[in-house]
């Protein structure tokens, strides 16, 4: 009896060895998943103005157009509810549904791979296609459920803030540019300087679930248009 | 809304069956192991039961596997899951798991049979054989250790397949910190009836020590299910909201409401309950009464993986 328990222990000191040397050898990628960056110099936000949006969708076309994002799926949508009041006088709310970019990300979290990132030094929320495996563990995860599986690379997508097509030429995203009205806000939050800073601190504005501790870097000034719901 | 078909549904039935798979497998070792060490002791080797549970555990946790790449997108990349790790992915430590339950599997396979295997093996296959030999007879001293590790694996494994859910925290009904525990007690369960319905499919006594022991586990189980199960809702509707709105979808309308009351409650719990508290008074067991009650309880819990698959994606919040 005495050799087999110290054999048994002998098996379970094994087992935390084996446990450790995995910890060490995960992957690079996956390390910076919930750790703060707040570090770096860099971190892009968003701000969505619902009095400015038309709902004119002409975001979601860019964003189609530049990143090839093949039809039936997309990285970005403008959400319409109501109408509300009465003719002539009907006026509808339009809400952008994207990528969050969260700070603490539910999908770079479960990713088995890796494959979902943060960029540490931008702190946008990324795919790497050839990690991926197309388990769809992250496209459950998300709560806002912006992700899903590209048809054409079969790997997992949605909006990067055009990381790869836009910002790499020091360009604006596509939606930003394409926007008639100045709906749109892209910018650097650690610079307070930028036109994202200061409009967020000349206008409320609001997250999405954010009790979920998901720390969304998507703000959205809410629109008084309407009427009051609960 | 489809009951298979809906708006933010990511997962299917695949997933639903990869984790029925993977807690069968782990249930039927669990109840492999309870027998040879209570009961069977050197004797385990020929018992029909857990020869079952020899067979059904590899088969069932290589099936899971096996749904589970298939299922992926680009399934022939499945070997990444292997080479990059993620700590903080319940899936990647869950593959590490899988992995490491198959050994200590096969080892301990290995072990209880190591008599038939180096009789298999004595004079043939020449050097192979011989070095075969030795190796069986190296993991039949280890044979306390691997015991001891495979029951850790199998409960982590049982336990994982509820973690994986748990972790969408989007999802209130599967965000919810009973649910590992659901799936452990189930998965063992449905191990237990495999190896049930296994042994007396291969001509096991269906009144032998075997069957009376693990239906003398089975009662308290079933009532720690319905515990469970009862825990796991009334917890959901006193948290309000969202999470009152997911469970009363789920068990209120429709066809997984049916599926639950009467798959779920009715077929796979209340019925094996009640052939088992009247099976006490009466004596002798029979073979149609062990493999019904096997089955009932096996439907129920794939019933109830797929229940809660499915309906825990319905509601985000
Ligand atoms: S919104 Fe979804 S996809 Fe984007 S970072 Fe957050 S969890 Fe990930
Ligand atoms: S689908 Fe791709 S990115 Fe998403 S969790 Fe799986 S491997 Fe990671
Ligand atoms: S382009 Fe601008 S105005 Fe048009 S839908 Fe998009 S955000 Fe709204």
């Amino acid at each position: 009896m005495e050799t087999s328990k110290r054999q048994f222990l002998k098996g379970c000191g094994a087992l935390i060895a084996g446990i450790s040397v995995y910890t060490v050898t995960k992957s690079p990628l996956a390390e910076n998943a919930n750790t703060d960056a707040s570090q770096t110099e860099v971190k892009y936000a968003m701000v969505h103005d619902e009095n400015a949006c038309i709902g004119c969708n002409a975001c979601v076309e860019a964003c189609r157009e530049t990143n090839h994002v093949p039809d039936g799926v997309t990285r970005v949508k403008i959400e319409r509810t109501g109408p509300f009041g009465n003719y002539p006088n009907q006026s509808y709310r339009f809400n952008r549904v994207s990528c969050q970019h969260c700070e603490a990300a539910p999908c770079v979290r479960v990713c088995p791979t890796g494959a979902a990132y943060i960029d540490k030094d931008t702190g946008i929320v990324a795919v790497n296609s050839d990690r991926c495996v197309g388990c769809q563990y992250c496209i459950a995860a998300c709560p806002y459920q912006v992700r899903f599986i590209n048809p054409e690379t079969r790997t997992a997508d949605k909006c990067d803030f055009c990381q790869q097509t836009q910002l790499s030429k020091g360009l604006q995203p596509a939606c930003v540019l394409a926007c008639p009205t100045q709906a749109l806000t892209f910018g650097n939050l650690k610079d307070p300087d930028s036109a994202l800073v200061k409009l967020l601190k000349t206008k409320p504005t609001y997250r999405a679930k954010v009790d979920l501790g998901t720390r969304p870097k998507l703000f959205h000034i809410q629109t008084i248009d309407g009427e009051v719901m609960l | 809304m489809s009951a298979f078909h809906f708006e933010g549904l990511v997962w299917h039935w695949p997933i639903a069956i990869y984790l029925f798979l993977a807690g069968l497998s782990a249930g039927a070792v669990f109840f492999a192991i309870m027998l040879k060490h209570f009961k069977l002791a050197s004797e385990a080797y020929h018992s029909p039961f857990v020869q079952a549970a020899a067979i059904i555990a590899p088969l069932a946790v290589f099936g899971g596997l096996g749904i589970l790449v298939i299922d992926l997108t680009k399934p022939l990349d499945f070997w990444k899951i292997l080479v990059f790790y993620n700590t903080t992915s319940v899936m990647s430590m869950g593959v590490l798991v899988l992995m490491a339950y198959q050994v200590a599997l096969f080892a301990w396979i290995g072990c209880i049979f190591h008599q038939g295997l180096t009789r298999l093996l004595d004079g043939r296959f020449g050097a192979i054989g011989r070095l075969s030999t030795r190796f069986i007879q190296m993991l039949v001293r280890q044979e306390a250790a691997i015991t001891g590790i495979l029951v850790i694996l199998s409960i982590s494994l049982g336990a994982y397949t509820g973690f994986l859910l748990s972790a969408l925290i989007g999802f209130p009904l599967l965000n919810n910190p009973v649910l590992p525990l659901l799936f452990l007690i189930s998965g063992l369960s449905s191990g237990a009836a495999a190896t049930l319905l296994g042994g007396v499919l291969l001509r096991g006594n269906p009144n032998g020590i075997e069957v009376r022991f693990i239906h003398g586990i089975e009662i308290p189980m079933i009532l720690v299910e319905i515990g469970l199960l009862f825990t796991f809702f009334a917890g959901l509707i006193l948290s309000g909201g969202q999470s009152q709105v997911a469970a009363l979808n789920a068990l209120g309308y429709g066809f997984w409401g049916w599926i639950f009351w009467g798959g779920v409650i009715g077929i796979g719990l209340t019925l094996p309950l009640a052939f088992n508290l009247w099976m006490k008074v009466s004596a002798d067991r029979k073979f149609t009464y062990v493999a019904v009650t096997a089955s009932f309880s096996l439907i129920g819990v794939f019933l109830l993986r797929n229940f809660i698959l499915y309906t825990g994606q319905m509601t985000g919040v």
